[in-house]
């Protein structure tokens, strides 16, 4: 029986209809909002899924729906997939595999007489695919009013509102800052709007008298906009979808910030209220606004027109209507607009076929011995890879692929007493803090380095109070611009030797100091033990420990560079994996802790030493931490790691500088000069392609590394350690599909997107960004907030250097034991029915590939499996 | 114990993942609640199925208990926000009479 929870109650006064209204549209709003993509600021930056709010959806639809929502691509364009058929990027048989999988009864259809031959189904959509007229761009289809009925306006109310943002956003880290903002951003804006001299008179007059409330100002300008309550979902997703940077970032600080005072409700007040008011003598459309507005030129290709184009591929002159029929009933099963997610599937097949096959018997390489002489674990970042194998080919070490946090989710603080900073992936809290702290007895050289410290930046903070001043710039440039210039000269011309210049001169005035990690005392003992019960057993290292055992975080050194944050760890929230890999060793290396330990049966020699070290994956140096901790009877063993992999470092780089713009066909070939190479575009403040970051990640492989080991990823994919024999209950598993995969997958997600669609899911040309404080970039003056990567990160030119495609997953673990944890896993249910990435998986490396599909597992038969079965 | 020197409120129990449990609390504050209580990594069978308890790494996947009381005259605007937001994600609502000893608490 259902009871009408409404009637039982009833508002007896005005004010609870009003409240009803408001609660109502709030929940608009916030349903709306879903479909925005995640903002996060600049020096947290980091990857996610753009559309990660249509997860529920297929990949395909959410592709579509973004059509719908931005008037973005979800996939390449047709014309760039066509032009890698013609490079043979995609071949023939990936196009045929594809179609095959999708439609498995077209190859028993009958062939089609056409002219003087017989053409199969297959055939007749390849042809299609091939040669057919392409589809046209995505349009928008949820539109505003003004946007339908006076763009000009349209324009008018996005650079309003952009205006007020950026004044209210950026006042914590401008030297102006917006009046009355303590109080919130819609009452600041009440106050000051209606003095805007840019506005009418008529509109001026109208702000004077604003409710005092956000949500009433939203109704009140929608109901003289004429918007019904039955459209208000989909008027509000055409206002927030309109400009997704602004009102992605402030749904962020809602949901990330106690005092943020700007929640997507004020925002959508006073779009609306801008809109109403500059629309008030304007004819306006009807509502609700979902339908495209007349003449907007978007038409799909017809089957007729696509029969023909088929029929003149083949070479068939002067097809008949029925031919044409017949011709046009086949491609009826592949409409125009889904064609692109065939030709993506060809070119993931293409790659996934060629990896698998790859896989399937790896040469054998040489193996670390019964004890390795070191074992790094690094991060599962697509970077590592390279490291790890360099290393591998030059010593007899073990190398293991775990998130780069170690499982320490810390609040971290440094020596120099900054903000604590949480050092996690943003999926969950931390749980304990940890100090940095001066090492014993060294007190008076830490006090002297914060007082070094704070002098550098109040000089710094001096120097852009002056220049933000409006008279006292003229002074500086008297006083600072003979030296200023030259500097700049030396920087520009010299980066490499300026960076080293500066270096000394922050050392000489911020000098160095020993430190230690102080764990707070509320982690107890116990916590401890749990913490290191959980990252040893997951990332398969609980047994046969080498007397070096070092955690190798990441970070990337750049100079002049705002999405510096977007190079960086990815699980440690943006930001350099060494602290985090500190405070892993000290728990690791704490007695009372191994003693702990060994009574889970984890037996840590007593002769296992864990290190910290840090990767700067610019440069491909790693620097040893705390190395002032190492006992003495293990510093012969450490120098000798430190020496083979600054030599893996070395190799890396000159691998990399095939693929770095600019770098000379001599670094490639000679290491001194590929490092110098790394270090110069590293320390340039001009350079705009400091690194690839993590371009062409396509896979995340789980499993033993014995059993990828000697085999060139080419820094594509994602590297987890996992040992099923010692999982038997999947709790390893589980952790690492619901966590470490899940960020690898926005991270997936954020490359794909910015390279199918730059100007939406990007942030466009690093050219004319311009930084908007802590808060994110505008492409020029004004405009929306920049969402993704810049196109530098992810293309040279014009042309893609990231290949996009969803992410491949490999998993070395029985298929029972992987289908439980999905069954009990929402998240990845939908993730994997809906296509954003795959599963692939064996148990052992002897047994065939098995693919994970919507009616279960599928075999996976790779190149070579299918020609070996032909020679049988 | 005797109930006449309590005081009868509502009590609104929400049942969502972490990822949408940010919006409820908005929800729950802007209705006039003037607190709530929250269970992470709650765990159940629902109309979708076993859902797991606590992830290692993972709290936004994972379900969330939100426990809200409220005086009458405020459970009509709460309510009207959340059936909606309730009809677009994977959650559920309970709502009973309960009753309070110190409801100047809850105003």
């Amino acid at each position: 029986m259902t009871i009408p929870i409404e009637a039982t109650h009833t508002a007896t006064a005005s004010t609870s209809t009003r409240d009803m209204d408001r609660a109502r549209l709030r929940a608009t709003v916030t349903i709306a909002a879903r479909v925005l993509p995640t903002h996060y600021p600049l020096p947290t930056f980091i990857a996610v899924n753009p559309l990660d709010g249509l997860r529920r959806s297929s990949f395909a639809e959410a592709a579509d729906r973004a059509g719908e929502l931005y008037g973005a691509r979800g996939t390449l364009t047709e014309q760039a997939y066509r032009r890698h058929y013609a490079q043979g990027r995609i071949t023939a048989e990936d196009l045929d595999l594809v179609l095959t999988r999708r439609y498995p009864t077209a190859a028993n259809q009958p062939l089609l007489p056409l002219g003087r031959q017989s053409v199969d189904a297959l055939s007749l959509l390849s042809a299609d695919l091939v040669h057919g007229r392409e589809a046209p761009d995505p349009a928008r289809v949820f539109r505003t009013a003004s946007e339908q009925a006076s763009p000009a306006t349209a324009d008018r109310v996005a650079s309003l509102t952009s205006r007020w943002c950026a004044a209210f956003l950026t006042s914590d880290t401008t030297s102006w800052s917006m009046p009355g903002r303590e109080n919130g951003f819609y009452p600041a804006w009440r106050a000051l709007a209606h003095r805007d001299p840019t506005l009418s008179r008529a509109v001026r007059g109208a702000l004077r008298s604003l409710p005092d409330r956000a949500d009433d100002a939203a109704l009140d300008a929608l109901d003289a906009l004429g918007v019904t309550e039955q459209a208000h979902r989909d008027y509000v997703t055409a206002h927030l979808t309109e400009q997704p940077g602004w009102a992605a970032h402030i749904r962020w600080r809602t949901e990330h910030s106690a005092g943020a005072r700007i929640d997507l409700l004020d925002y959508l007040a006073v779009r609306l209220t801008y809109e109403a008011l500059l629309l008030a003598d304007q004819p306006r459309p009807p509502t609700p606004v979902t339908t495209l507005f007349p003449g907007s030129g978007v038409t799909v290709p017809g089957l007729v027109h696509r029969a023909a184009d088929v029929c003149a591929a083949l070479e068939v002159e002067r097809p008949s209507d029925a031919e044409l029929t017949a011709v046009a009933r086949v491609l009826t099963s592949l409409p125009a607009k889904d064609r692109v997610q065939v030709w993506l599937e060809a070119f993931e097949y293409h790659y996934r076929d060629a990896l698998l096959d790859t896989l399937l018997d790896p040469t054998p390489a040489p193996m670390a011995a019964p004890r390795p002489p070191a074992q790094l674990v690094c991060c599962i970042d697509t970077r590592s890879e390279g490291l790890r194998r360099h290393l591998e080919a030059i010593g007899d070490y073990e190398t293991l692929g775990f998130a780069g946090f170690f499982a320490a989710a810390v609040r971290y603080t440094d020596v120099d007493e900054g903000g604590a900073r949480d050092l996690c992936p943003v999926l969950i809290q931390p749980v304990f803090a940890a100090a940095e702290i001066p090492a014993p007895d060294l007190g008076a050289a830490a006090a002297r380095r914060r007082e070094g410290r704070q002098a550098i930046i109040g000089a710094d903070d001096g120097f852009h109070r002056a220049k933000d001043d409006a008279l006292s710039p003229f002074a500086l440039a008297e006083a600072t611009g003979w030296v200023s210039g030259p500097v700049s000269a030396a920087r520009t011309a010299f980066p490499r030797s300026s960076a080293a210049v500066a270096r000394l001169v922050r050392r000489w005035a911020v000098p160095q100091v020993a430190t230690t990690i102080d764990i707070d005392e509320g982690f107890s003992v116990n916590d401890r033990v749990l913490y290191a019960r959980v990252a040893l057993s997951t990332m398969g290292l609980t047994r046969n420990f080498a007397r070096l055992v070092v955690f190798c975080g990441h970070g990337s050194a750049t100079t002049n560079n705002p999405y510096q944050a977007s190079l960086d760890c990815g699980a440690c929230g943006g930001q350099r994996g060494g602290p985090a890999a500190r405070v892993a060793v000290a728990i690791l290396n704490d007695s009372t802790v191994r003693d702990g330990l060994a009574e889970h049966d984890i037996h840590i020699p007593a002769d296992t030493w864990f290190v910290a070290a840090e990767h700067d994956t610019a440069t491909d140096t790693v620097v040893v931490l705390d190395e002032h901790l190492v006992p003495a009877d293990h510093r012969s063993e450490l120098e000798r790691l430190c020496l083979d992999l600054t030599a893996a470092g070395q190799l890396l780089t000159a691998e990399r500088c095939a693929t770095l713009p600019g770098a000379s066909a001599r670094a490639q070939q000679n290491l001194a000069r590929a490092g110098r190479h790394a270090r110069t575009r590293s320390a340039d403040w001009a350079q705009v392609y400091p690194e690839w970051g993590l371009v062409g990640n396509a896979s995340f492989i789980i499993g033993p590394r014995s059993h990828t080991r000697g085999i060139d990823l080419h820094r594509r994919a994602f590297l987890h350690s996992y040992r099923h024999e010692d999982d038997p209950a999947g709790a390893a598993l589980e952790t690492i599909l619901t966590a470490p995969l899940i960020v690898a997958q926005w991270i997936n997600a954020q490359y794909y997107f910015s390279a199918v669609s730059p100007q939406t899911f990007g942030s466009g040309t690093k050219t004319i960004h311009n930084v908007l404080g802590g808060v994110g970039v505008l492409a020029g003056h004004a405009g929306d907030l920049q969402l993704g990567l810049p196109w530098q990160s992810v293309a040279y030119g014009e042309d893609l250097v990231h290949e996009a495609m969803r992410l491949l997953t490999v998993i070395y673990a029985p298929i029972a034991r992987i289908d439980e944890i999905v069954d009990r896993n929402t998240i990845l249910q939908e993730l994997l029915n809906g296509d954003w990435f795959t599963f692939v998986a064996r148990e052992n490396p002897t047994e065939p590939w098995q693919e994970r599909t919507r009616t279960g597992w599928q075999p996976w038969t790779t190149p070579t499996q299918q020609q070996q079965r032909s020679l049988t | 114990m005797n109930r006449d020197a309590l005081t009868k409120m509502i009590k609104i129990e929400v049942v969502v993942t972490g990822a949408d449990a940010p919006a409820v609390h908005e929800l729950f504050r802007s209705a006039g609640a003037t607190g709530y209580t929250s269970l992470s990594g709650v765990s159940g069978l629902g109309h979708h199925g076993y859902h797991q308890g606590r992830l290692l790494f993972n709290q936004q996947a994972t379900l969330e208990l939100l426990i809200t009381v409220v005086p009458d005259d405020k459970a009509d605007a709460l309510l009207a926000g959340l059936r909606p937001l309730l009809q677009e994600t994977a959650g559920v609502m309970f709502l009973t009479d309960t009753y309070v000893s110190r409801p100047d608490y809850f105003m």
